[in-house]
C-alpha cells in the first residue's frame, strides 16, 4: 500500500467524528425542547385543555372511532369563537408578549377566507409506522401517557422520542398474558 | 495483490474507510433530522368523512360496453380502490384487470387539464369554460338560424340512459342532427344473425351456467365478449370441478386466445368457415333424429332439407376438421345438454359472419338449447349501437362536406377505424369537431375544441348494460383539481341555457337533477310503491335498480331459408391469414395509457409493454423466423412492423396481432408502443349485417433483419416435470383414483404452534388466468409499475403472477396457476436473513419488515417459488397517479425487499373491527385483493385452524397439493388439481 493511500484514511477520521457529533446535538436540540414549533397562530393548549378543561376528544373527535384521532375544523374552532372574542390581554409566551384577542382575530381571518390554517405537526411518525389512536384509547390508555402534560403546555411539544424501543416497553409491560404479549410484540403489528 | 497503478484507493481500503464511517455514524447516533410536515384541517367537514376510516360509493364501470357494478373505496376524500358490486347481477362483485386499473385513467398525468381550442396555426391553447362554450355557442347558434341543425352529428360510445335521452333531445331542440353509437365492436352479426334467425333484433344473455357443455366459435367470452366478468363467473360456475362432474368446453377458432386455453378441447378450424361446422353438426342431430322433441314437424322438415347439404364430408373439406370430430361434437352436443352454441367473436368476424350466426342459432335451436339458456328478455343495450356501415356512410357524407359540425364522446375513430375507410381524412372536410375526450387521443388532436369530461369516476350518470340493470354512476371523489374538466351532461345543459327556445326544455341546473328527474320513470315502472327519496337513495346505495326479465318464447323463422351460406372472401395476396384480436387487457385500445395493463403480463405470451405478431412454429420455420425477429407484415392497405412470437396455438396459415396497442397519441404510457394492425385492414364487410369483417385479409411476412429480444415475463413454457400445476382427469378422480399425498420430512425445527393460520386455497380447475388479480393486487397493495427495460431485466414487482405452462406433448394445451408468497411454515427465505427482516409471525403470515431490511436478498435467491421483489429502484408515481397510493401500505422505496402479505393490511383492519365488538373476524370477513377480485371465485382466504372454514375444507380436498412439496416448506397455500376431460 503507498504511503498516500494509506495516510488518507486516517486522514479523514477526525472528520467523520465531528461531522457525528454535529448531528448528535443537532438531535439533542431537536428532541429535549420543551418549546413547541412555530405555529401559524400561538394556540395554547394550556389555556382551552387546563384552564377551561375542554376534554380532548371534544377536539380530536375521531380519536374513539379511527385509528386518526383528527385535528379540529375551522368550523369548529369558530363553534366557540364566533362566542368566545378573547381578552384584550398579553399573555406571555416564550419571553414575547402576545396579544390574546388579536391572535383569536387571526382564526376569524383564515375562516373569513375559507382558507385553512397549515399547523406544523408535532408528532411524527414514518409512512412505515402505523400507529391506532383508537385501539389504544379504548384500552384505556389516557392521551397524556404520550403525549405528556398537554393542559400546561402553550405550544404543544414531543415529549417522547418516539422511538421503537420505547413503544415496545409499555406493550411489554401492558400485556395481560403471553399470548398477548407475542401479539404486542409482533412487527407486523406496526409495520406493514 | 497487485498494487494500483493510478495511486487511488483499493477496494479494500475503500472498504476499510466505509467501516469507519459507519462505526463513527453508530457511536455519534446518526443524524436523525425529521421531515417537516403539515397538517391541515377541514375548514368545514364533510359530514361522512371519518380520517382514517375509508368509505365505499356504488357506481357502475364504464371502461367497456358490459357496464359491471363497481363500489369504489374512498379514503379521505380520494378514489383509492375499486371493486365489483356484489350486488350488481353483472359482475355480482368481481371485475377484471381494466376495471381495476379504471383508477389509471382517473389519476392519469397526461388528462387533458383544461377547456382546448385550436388556434390558426394548428396549435391547441387553453382557455377558460366561458369562453369555450361560448365558441361553440356561437357555432351553434349559427347553424340553428341557418336552419342547418340537421348537420350536426354526435358520434359517441355505447351510453344508455339518461344521457342518451339527454343528446338525442338536445340534437332534436337545435335542428335535428343525428346520433351515432360508435362502438368499435358492436357485434352486428350477432344482432342480424338473432334477426334472421329468431326475428330478435338484440344480442341476448347467455346462460352459460346452466349448460354442461359449450361450444364456442371464437366468442373469446372471458376477455372482451359482451361481458367478460359475468360470463367468467358463469364459464366457472359450469366448468369448474364440484361432485364428480364438471362440464365440457370446446373452442373452435383458428387462433387459440385466452378464452380458448381453457377449453377442453381446441378444434383450429380455418378462418371464416365456423358457419359450415355449425351447419354440420346440425346435420348429424337432424339425421339421427337427436333433435329437441320441443320443435314442431314443419321445422323439422325445414331443418332436414335445409341441413341436407351439410353432409360432415362435405364440412370437414371446407372447414378442416375431421369428419369423425363432427359426429362427435354433435355426439356431445346432444348428450351434455342442455348446452349451448355461443359466437361470433370479434376476431373471428369475417365476411361471412352473420352466417355463422344464423348457423349457431339453428344449432342450438334444433338441440332445444334455446328459452331456457338463451335469454332475450335480458337483451344487451350494446344492440342498439349503429353498425359499422352507418359510420362508413357518416364518413361518406363528412367527406362530401354534409356534416357542419361533429361531437366526439367517449371514442377514438382514428385509432380504431382501418385506415382505408377514410375517416381522418374525412374528419378535414368537417369545419368544426368539438371532442369530449378526457385524454389526448388521435380523434382528439384533430379536433377544433376541446371540452374535457370528467372520468366516470368523477361524475354523475347512469348506465343500463341490458335489461332489467340500471345501474347508477355517481362520483366517488370530487373531480381531481388539477384537472379543470366539467361532465359532458353538465355542459349540454349549461350550453342549453344559452340557447334561445332551449332554456324551456331543459331547465335543470345540472346533470344531477336531469339524472333524478329521469329515474321518477324508473322509479314509477320498478317501485312506484315507495317514495322517491327513499327509491333514490337505495338505488344509490345499491349501485343501481336490478331485476330479472323473463325469457320470450322464440321460434326459428323461415328467413334463415334465405341465407346463402358461402365461404368468406379474404382481400391480399399474401399466404397468410391475419387475425386482428381485442386484447384483455386493452379491449380496443383505450386501456393502453393505463401503466398497469402494460405491466400486466399477457395471458398467453406473458409480453409486456409492446406489440407482437403471433406465428406457428412450422410457419416460423419456413420463413427462417425466431423469437423476436422484427416481421414486416403488408396486406393490400398498409404494412406494420413488429416482433414475432412462436406459438404452437395457432393454424400455421394464420398469423395474429393483438389491437389496443400503436397509439400515435394517448399520453406517455401509450405512445410509440407497439403497432395498430387495425391500420392495416381492407374496407371489408360482413355481407349481411353491414359490421366491419376484422377477419378479412392475408397478408404477406418478410423478415427486416433486426432482432431485440422480446420482453415477456415467463421465459419457459414447460414445468420440466416438476409437476407445479398439476392436473388429473376426470375419469381417474371419479373412480376416487386421486388420493391425497401426504410429505412428510424430517424436520430440523420444532413446528408453530398456532392459534390461527392464515391460508389459502387455489383452485386450478376455476383459474382462467385472466390476471384480473394481478391488476387488484397492484392497486391494493402500492406496487409500482417499472416500465420495459426493466422488465425485460427481470425486476418486475407483482406480488402475484400468473404462470402460464403448455403441455410438453401438444405445446398449445395452457396450465393457469396464480403463483405469490406461498406464507411457508417452514419458509427458506427467513433463516438466512441477517437482520431478522423477514419471519414467521404468530398468525402464520411470512412477514416482510421493510424497514428492517438491508437488501441482501438472501431471501430472494433461497425463495423456492421466485415470489420476493426487490427494489431496484425508488419507483415513482407521476403526479397525481401517486394520489391513488393506499395510505395502509408503506410505500417501498430502494433497496428493500417485498413481497405479498396476504394483504395484512386487510387482516389487521378486520381484526380492528372484530376487537371492537370483542371477537376474532369470522369466515368470509377477510378477503385479499385478488380473492376479492376473481371471477371465478378461484382464490379463497381465511383461517387453517378453524376447522369450520371454507379454506380448511378446501385444504383438506383430494385434489389439494402444495407447490414443490417435496422441499417441505410446509406453505399455507393449497392448490387444488385441475381436472380435464379425458382424451377421447
Amino acid at each position: 500500500m503507498s504511503k498516500r493511500a494509506k495516510i488518507l484514511p486516517l486522514a479523514l477520521v477526525p472528520v467523520l467524528v465531528l461531522l457525528g457529533l454535529y448531528f448528535k446535538a443537532y438531535e439533542k436540540a431537536a428532541e429535549s425542547s420543551t418549546k413547541g414549533p412555530q405555529q401559524p397562530i400561538l394556540f395554547s393548549h394550556k389555556i382551552h385543555a387546563g384552564e377551561n378543561q375542554i376534554p380532548c376528544e371534544y377536539c380530536h373527535s375521531y380519536v374513539t372511532k379511527s385509528p386518526k384521532p383528527g385535528i379540529p375544523s375551522m368550523q369548529k374552532c369558530m363553534g366557540c369563537h364566533l362566542q368566545v372574542a378573547g381578552r384584550d390581554v398579553d399573555y406571555e409566551y416564550d419571553g414575547k408578549k402576545i396579544n390574546i384577542k388579536q391572535e383569536i382575530q387571526k382564526l376569524k381571518d383564515y375562516w373569513d377566507k375559507k382558507t385553512p390554517i397549515a399547523w406544523t405537526k408535532v408528532y411524527y411518525l414514518p409512512d412505515h409506522v402505523h400507529f391506532n389512536h383508537k385501539r389504544h384509547v379504548l384500552r384505556g390508555i389516557e392521551c397524556r401517557t404520550c403525549h405528556g402534560d398537554v393542559e400546561n403546555m402553550d405550544v404543544v411539544y414531543r415529549v417522547p422520542k418516539l422511538e421503537m424501543g420505547w413503544c415496545i416497553g409499555c406493550h411489554e409491560q401492558n400485556a395481560r398474558n403471553e399470548e398477548e404479549l407475542t401479539q404486542l410484540k409482533d412487527c407486523l403489528t406496526c409495520h406493514y | 495483490m497487485q498494487e494500483n497503478k493510478r495511486g487511488g484507493i483499493k477496494r479494500r481500503d475503500f472498504l476499510k474507510i466505509i467501516g469507519v464511517v459507519g462505526t463513527t455514524a453508530a457511536v455519534t447516533g446518526g443524524c436523525s433530522s425529521e421531515p417537516v410536515e403539515q397538517i391541515i384541517p377541514y375548514v368545514i367537514p364533510p359530514e361522512d368523512i371519518v380520517p382514517g376510516i375509508p368509505k365505499w360509493y356504488a357506481s357502475t364501470c364504464l371502461e367497456c360496453p358490459a357496464g359491471c357494478g363497481i363500489v369504489v373505496k374512498n379514503r379521505e376524500g380520494r378514489a383509492i380502490k375499486i371493486e365489483g358490486n356484489p350486488k350488481n347481477p353483472v359482475n355480482s362483485g368481481s371485475l377484471c384487470a381494466r376495471g381495476q386499473a379504471a383508477l389509471q385513467g382517473l389519476y392519469n398525468p397526461d388528462r387533458i387539464r383544461s377547456p382546448l381550442v385550436k388556434d390558426s396555426s394548428g396549435r391547441f391553447k387553453p382557455l377558460d369554460w366561458g369562453s369555450a362554450e361560448k365558441t361553440l355557442l356561437e357555432k351553434i347558434q349559427s347553424l340553428k338560424e341557418q336552419g342547418r341543425g340537421d348537420r350536426i352529428v354526435f358520434m359517441s360510445g355505447n351510453i344508455s340512459g339518461s344521457l342518451e335521452r339527454l343528446i338525442k333531445d338536445w340534437l332534436g331542440a337545435i335542428g335535428g342532427g343525428k346520433h351515432l353509437v360508435y362502438e368499435t365492436f358492436a357485434y352486428e352479426p350477432l344482432k342480424q344473425g338473432n334477426k334472421i334467425a329468431f326475428g330478435m333484433d338484440k344480442i341476448p344473455t347467455y346462460h352459460v351456467e346452466k349448460t354442461r357443455f359449450v361450444l364456442s366459435f371464437g366468442a373469446d367470452f372471458l376477455e372482451t365478449w359482451l361481458s367478460p366478468v359475468e360470463y367468467a363467473k358463469k364459464f366457472g360456475l359450469m366448468h369448474s370441478y364440484k361432485e364428480k362432474s364438471m362440464g365440457k368446453f370446446v373452442q373452435i377458432e383458428p387462433r387459440l386466445s385466452l378464452t380458448g386455453a381453457n377449453a377442453d378441447e381446441w378444434i383450429a378450424i380455418k378462418p371464416g368457415t365456423e358457419a359450415f361446422l355449425a351447419l354440420g353438426i346440425a346435420h348429424v342431430i337432424a339425421t339421427e333424429g337427436w333433435h329437441s322433441s320441443g320443435i314442431s314437424k314443419e321445422e323439422v322438415d325445414m331443418l332436414v332439407a335445409l341441413l341436407g347439404r351439410f353432409s360432415p364430408d362435405r364440412v370437414s373439406s371446407i372447414t378442416d376438421v375431421p369428419s369423425s370430430t363432427i359426429r362427435r361434437l354433435a355426439e356431445e352436443f346432444v348428450r351434455l345438454r342442455p348446452s349451448i352454441a355461443i359466437g361470433v367473436g370479434a376476431a373471428n368476424t369475417s365476411t361471412s359472419a352473420t352466417q355463422t350466426v344464423v348457423a349457431i342459432n339453428i344449432l342450438n335451436y334444433i338441440a332445444g338449447n334455446t328459452r331456457e339458456i338463451v335469454n332475450f328478455g335480458e337483451s344487451l343495450t350494446i344492440s342498439k349501437a349503429s353498425s359499422f356501415k352507418d359510420i362508413a356512410s357518416l364518413v361518406d357524407s363528412m367527406s362530401k362536406g354534409e356534416v357542419e359540425l361533429l361531437f366526439v364522446h367517449n371514442t377514438n375513430p382514428v385509432f380504431t377505424l382501418p385506415d382505408a375507410l377514410g375517416f381522418k381524412e374525412a374528419l378535414k372536410n368537417v369545419p368544426f369537431v368539438v371532442s369530449f375526450s378526457t385524454f389526448m387521443d388521435e380523434t382528439t388532436e384533430l379536433a377544433s375544441l376541446v371540452l374535457p369530461d370528467c372520468t366516470t369516476l368523477e361524475k354523475w350518470g347512469d348506465y343500463v348494460p341490458r335489461e332489467g340493470v340500471y345501474g347508477l354512476v355517481q362520483p366517488a371523489m370530487e373531480p381531481v383539481p388539477l384537472f379543470n374538466t366539467k361532465p359532458i351532461g353538465d355542459v349540454i345543459l349549461s350550453l342549453s341555457k344559452q340557447l334561445s327556445g332551449l332554456e324551456e326544455l331543459f331547465p335543470q341546473q345540472s346533470f344531477f337533477e336531469y339524472l333524478r328527474d329521469s329515474w321518477r320513470a324508473i322509479h314509477s315502472e320498478v317501485a312506484p310503491n315507495k317514495d322517491f327519496e327513499t327509491f333514490w337513495s337505495e338505488s344509490l346505495q345499491d349501485g343501481g335498480v336490478f331485476r330479472e326479465v323473463a325469457s320470450p318464447e322464440v321460434r326459428l323463422s323461415r328467413d334463415i331459408l334465405g341465407v346463402d351460406f358461402s365461404e368468406p372472401s379474404f382481400n391480399g395476396e399474401g399466404s397468410l391469414y391475419l387475425m386482428v384480436y381485442p386484447s384483455s387487457r386493452y379491449y380496443d385500445g383505450r386501456g393502453a395509457n393505463k401503466p398497469w395493463l402494460q405491466e400486466l403480463p399477457d395471458p398467453i405470451t406473458t409480453g409486456v409493454w409492446d406489440s407482437w405478431i403471433e406465428l406457428h412454429p412450422d410457419t416460423a420455420k419456413k420463413l427462417g423466423v425466431k423469437e423476436g425477429d422484427f416481421l414486416l407484415v403488408e396486406s393490400a392497405y398498409g404494412k406494420i412492423e413488429v416482433q414475432a412470437f412462436l406459438y404452437k396455438g395457432i393454424r400455421p396459415d394464420t398469423v395474429a396481432i393483438p389491437i389496443g396497442l400503436g397509439h400515435e397519441s394517448y399520453g406517455r404510457y401509450a405512445e410509440k408502443i407497439g403497432v395498430n394492425p387495425i391500420k392495416i385492414l381492407p374496407l371489408a364487410y360482413d355481407a349481411l349485417s353491414g359490421g366491419l369483417a376484422w377477419l378479412s385479409t392475408r397478408v404477406k411476412i418478410s423478415k427486416t433483419g433486426r432482432w431485440a429480444r422480446f420482453v415477456k415475463t415467463q421465459q419457459t413454457t414447460s414445468q420440466a416435470g416438476r409437476g407445479i400445476a398439476q392436473a388429473v382427469g376426470l375419469e381417474e378422480i371419479r373412480r376416487g383414483l386421486v388420493k391425497r399425498e401426504e410429505h412428510h420430512e424430517p424436520d430440523m425445527y420444532k413446528p408453530h404452534d398456532h392459534k390461527h393460520r392464515w391460508g389459502m386455497s387455489i383452485d386450478l380447475s376455476k383459474c382462467i388466468g385472466c390476471g384480473a388479480c394481478v391488476t387488484a393486487c397492484y392497486a391494493e397493495n402500492n406496487v409500482a409499475f417499472v416500465g420495459k427495460e426493466q422488465v425485460a431485466r427481470g425486476r418486475h414487482m407483482s406480488w402475484i403472477r400468473i404462470e402460464r405452462f403448455f403441455e410438453e406433448e401438444s405445446g398449445f394445451e395452457a396450465r393457469f396457476i396464480p403463483m405469490l408468497c406461498q406464507h411457508c411454515d417452514n419458509a427458506p427465505c427467513e433463516p438466512v436473513c441477517p437482520v431478522y427482516a423477514t419471519y414467521h409471525n404468530y398468525e402464520g403470515l411470512n412477514v416482510m419488515v421493510y424497514n428492517r431490511c438491508v437488501g441482501t436478498r438472501y431471501c430472494s435467491n433461497n425463495c423456492t417459488y421466485k415470489v420476493r421483489r426487490f427494489n431496484w429502484f425508488t419507483y415513482k408515481w407521476p403526479e397525481p397517479l401517486n394520489w391513488q397510493l393506499n395510505p395502509d401500505v408503506t410505500v417501498r422505496t430502494k433497496g428493500v425487499m417485498e413481497k405479498c402479505t396476504f394483504c395484512s393490511q386487510r387482516i389487521i383492519y378486520a381484526k380492528d373491527r372484530a376487537k371492537d365488538e370483542g371477537r376474532f373476524p369470522r369466515d368470509g370477513e377477510i378477503t385479499p385483493a385478488c380473492a376479492q377480485t376473481c371471477p371465478t371465485k378461484a382464490i379463497v382466504f381465511g383461517d387453517l385452524k378453524d376447522p369450520e372454514s371454507e379454506v380448511s375444507r378446501l385444504s383438506k380436498d383430494e385434489r389439494g397439493y402444495h407447490v414443490l412439496e417435496e422441499i417441505n416448506t410446509k406453505p399455507s397455500i393449497t392448490y387444488l388439481k385441475k381436472v380435464k376431460w379425458d382424451r377421447v
